[in-house]
């Protein structure tokens, strides 16, 4: 026994020694303060779980470029990324994950959802409602590039999953409605947290696509003397999906404690720092809790559009709907 | 009633309140355009300034765009040596030339021992790099001399400081001259112990260096090429040795310390025998016909230098020690070889064993002359006298002695052209009686470089 205690304190002596544990999340541009908050949460938990020390570190910036940046060497044992498709390209061109990475977290992985709304300024001086608003002269709308953000990519979605809603799911409708939409986004920038600065800070445009999460964010931080939240009456439920990085956890050997980083946000306390930060917890209970923070949206899913390596094949690659219907700079 | 002013009090009084009333809707008219023009002021005013904003904001993006491409788009060095490389340094390509045009002439009575000439000594192009950030590479051949030799080709692998792995073909580390650059030399041509270590070999090194590179070691396995040479294949199934040790113990701004010792160690049954050649590069050592390696060879090779401002000091004496074998004879042979050399830097720049970087390049335009060297070296080679006994050289044909002075100056007009003018006198004893004085002819020879590399 005495024996046993001994080789205990030495290996939490070496373990000490050693330092913590590092981490590296990568994630999108606004998810910013919620792992913060998370981070927080989870080294804490984990302390207390194993007695080894964990510090992570964050790493935000558009979904599709932070997943090439992870393809291109950056370090990440773990990625929260946008959307699935970001995090598919790490499997089928970085070979840094398995292709069913996905089935390895309950929800397809993704621990929780938001969707699009729209931030217009205090007043909503362009009386914006619904979609249809956002086609009409003299409307200024901002939105990131879909091709580099995650959140656009889900809002260029949402107003087209709109259109075909409305026009008994006819494509070319929908495409002359988004092209509609487009014609009025004056600026493209790379990541959500850029548009909202283009929108809040610059002043530019009338409404903002926005990451729900985001807009109560700047809702709240910004005051609601200025600006205000319009639900839509239908938009996307946006599904953010996390992994573990296989390879780069194993070379780290962090693959345990990614693991447990990754699952803990399923946890009571993951889901409601989540809906904190004005994330829809997966969690019924939890979703039950914060039911009232989040506006009713009648919500459809990437499904209908046949899932994501087809609307990245057909709307986001080079040349694809995007490249044809968006000009730069007019 | 009343009547009026003039009579007609209704007429002037409709009169004047249909023009108050005209009055009052003509200002009211006026009133309401006032305002549908400021509405129209106030939106025009209002997308000017969207789009002053928008404008200021693209350009915002775009640099930012910009200094996010600057972070990450490869660099191109085009300020010697040229190179391309990734934003981080990870990868990167590296272009580099070694030209050498060398005019020989050779003084005093005939039969001269070479014809004069003009010449490319060395026409070496250079291809390098690093690729993930550890691994690096060099790929070096020769065309001088209407020659092409691969002098260079390896593959170094960089992860650890204190042990570095190289695998190919390169110089392997014992004589202190010869592991010094082509270009670096003091003189146009190495002196005598330089011709009992390898020149090229193919093997594998580690090397390193501790003490913030105050100790450096390398060793390494290689094919065994005879003294001075340097070959793509095996000589024998045997390997040589290799390792050599240097520190630096002194090493300020103002004055460097280097002192260390070289060895090999292999057996060499059937490897080619060494040919040695005089500062005019001419061969004046030869094995007699019959003769093959045989047994076992070792080097040894104490070397030391000393720099202190712009003057330098640089020693190294060499032993190789080899067995021979002709018909039922095997002996063992030593050959050793001794040089000091000395150099000063007329202009004041700091002397040092690498590349010298002249204070103020040539530019005449500006009264700039680059910067100017004085150097002289005595240098001493010698076999065993045994190397006549056992007949492994005839004494008609082959001295066994030659010793060397030399004086040089060199002029570095910048950092990658140099031109550098020696006389060297090399005196032979102990052998060639047949020729003419008892002794092969002293070797007066003057030669005059230009140089570029990168």
């Amino acid at each position: 026994m005495k024996t046993l205690l001994l080789y205990t304190a030495l290996t939490a002596t070496l373990l000490e020694a050693a330092g913590p544990v590092k981490l590296l999340n990568v994630s999108y541009d606004p998810t910013r303060e919620f792992y913060q908050n998370y981070n927080a949460a989870f080294t804490k938990y984990w302390k207390t779980k194993t007695g080894t020390a964990v510090q992570i570190a964050q790493s935000h910036g558009g979904s599709g470029s932070q997943a090439r940046a992870v393809i291109d060497g950056l370090q990440a044992d773990v990625v929260t990324l946008a959307l699935a498709y970001d995090i598919d390209v790490l499997s089928s061109k970085g070979r840094l994950i398995p292709t069913d990475w996905q089935t390895r977290l309950a929800n397809n992985s993704t621990p929780y959802t938001s969707t699009i709304v729209f931030l217009v300024r205090k007043g909503n001086p362009k009386k914006i409602k619904d979609w249809d608003d956002l086609t009409k002269p003299g409307v200024g709308v901002i939105t990131p590039n879909p091709k580099t953000s995650g959140g656009a990519r889900w809002s260029y979605l949402a107003a087209w999953g709109y259109a075909l809603k409305k026009n008994s799911n006819d494509p070319a409708k929908a495409r002359e409605f988004v092209t509609k939409l487009y014609k009025n986004v004056p600026v493209l920038d790379s990541g959500a947290r850029g548009s909202t600065t283009t929108f809040v800070q610059r002043g530019i445009g009338d409404v903002l696509l926005s990451w729900e999460n985001e807009a109560y964010l700047a809702l709240n931080e910004l005051g609601k003397d200025k600006f205000e939240v319009i639900a839509p009456s239908i938009s996307i439920l946006a599904e953010p999906p996390v992994t573990v990085v296989d390879k780069v956890a194993a070379k780290h050997g962090t693959a345990d404690v990614a693991k447990a980083y990754l699952e803990y946000l399923y946890s009571d306390e993951g889901q409601e720092i989540a809906a904190q930060s004005f994330y829809r917890p997966r969690s019924e209970k939890i979703a039950a809790k914060y039911a009232k923070q989040f506006p009713k949206i009648e919500l459809f899913t990437i499904d209908l559009f046949g899932g994501w390596q087809k609307v990245q094949q057909m709307h986001f690659n080079d040349g694809g709907i995007f490249d044809q219907i968006y000009t730069p700079g007019k | 009633m009343d009547k009026g002013l003039y009579g007609a009090p209704d007429l002037f009084r409709r009169t004047t309140g249909l023009a108050f009333l005209l009055a009052m809707a003509a200002s009211i008219a006026a009133a309401q355009s006032d305002d549908q023009r400021i509405k129209e002021l106030e939106q025009r005013v209002e997308e000017l300034d969207q789009r002053l904003r928008v404008s200021d904001r693209r350009k915002e993006l775009g640099d930012e765009n910009a200094a996010t491409k600057a972070r990450t788009a490869p660099v191109v060095n085009a300020d010697g040596p040229f190179a391309i490389r990734s934003n981080d340094g990870s990868f990167s390509l590296r272009f580099g030339a070694d030209l050498q045009v060398d005019n020989r002439t050779f003084i005093g009575g005939r039969p001269l021992p070479s014809t004069d000439q003009i010449l490319l000594r060395r026409v070496r192009p250079s291809l390098s790099g690093t690729i993930y950030k550890s691994i690096d590479f060099y790929i070096r051949p020769d065309f001088g001399q209407g020659n092409t030799v691969l002098y260079e080709a390896y593959v170094q692998f960089n992860y650890f400081r204190w042990a570095n792995l190289r695998v190919g073909k390169f110089k392997p580390p014992v004589g202190l001259e010869r592991l010094q650059s082509d270009d670096d030399t003091n003189f146009v041509e190495r002196g005598l112990p330089t011709l009992l270590v390898p020149s090229r070999d193919i093997g594998y090194q580690v090397s390193g260096d501790f003490f913030k590179r105050k100790l450096t070691y390398a060793v390494g396995a290689f094919n065994g090429v005879p003294d001075n040479g340097l070959s793509d294949a095996s000589p024998s199934r045997h390997r040589d040795y290799t390792g050599r040790i240097f520190l630096t113990p002194l090493s300020s701004d103002k004055h460097t310390l280097g002192i260390g010792i070289g060895a090999t160690s292999g057996n060499v049954d059937g490897i080619a025998l060494p040919a040695f050649k005089s500062f005019g590069q001419n061969t004046f050592f030869t094995f007699a016909s019959g003769v093959t390696s045989f047994g076992h060879r070792t080097r040894l090779a104490p070397q030391a230098y000393y720099y202190y401002g712009p003057a330098g000091i640089v020693a190294e004496y060499t032993v190789s020690e080899e067995g021979f074998q002709k018909g039922s004879v095997r002996r063992d042979i030593a050959f050793r070889s001794w040089q000091v050399q000395a150099s000063y830097l007329l202009t004041g720049e700091r002397k040092a064993f690498g590349t010298l970087s002249p204070r103020k390049p040539f530019d005449p335009k500006n009264h700039t002359w680059g910067a100017f060297e004085l150097a002289i070296r005595m240098s001493d080679f010698s076999a065993d006298p045994g190397i006549y006994n056992y007949g492994f050289a005839t004494t008609a044909t082959t001295p066994s002695h030659a010793h060397e002075w030399v004086g040089g100056v060199s002029w570095y007009l910048n950092r990658m052209t140099r031109v550098t003018l020696d006389y060297a006198n090399t005196n032979f004893g102990g052998g060639a009686v047949a020729s003419a004085g008892g002794n092969r002819p002293t070797e007066r020879a003057l030669i005059h470089r230009f140089q570029v590399n990168f």
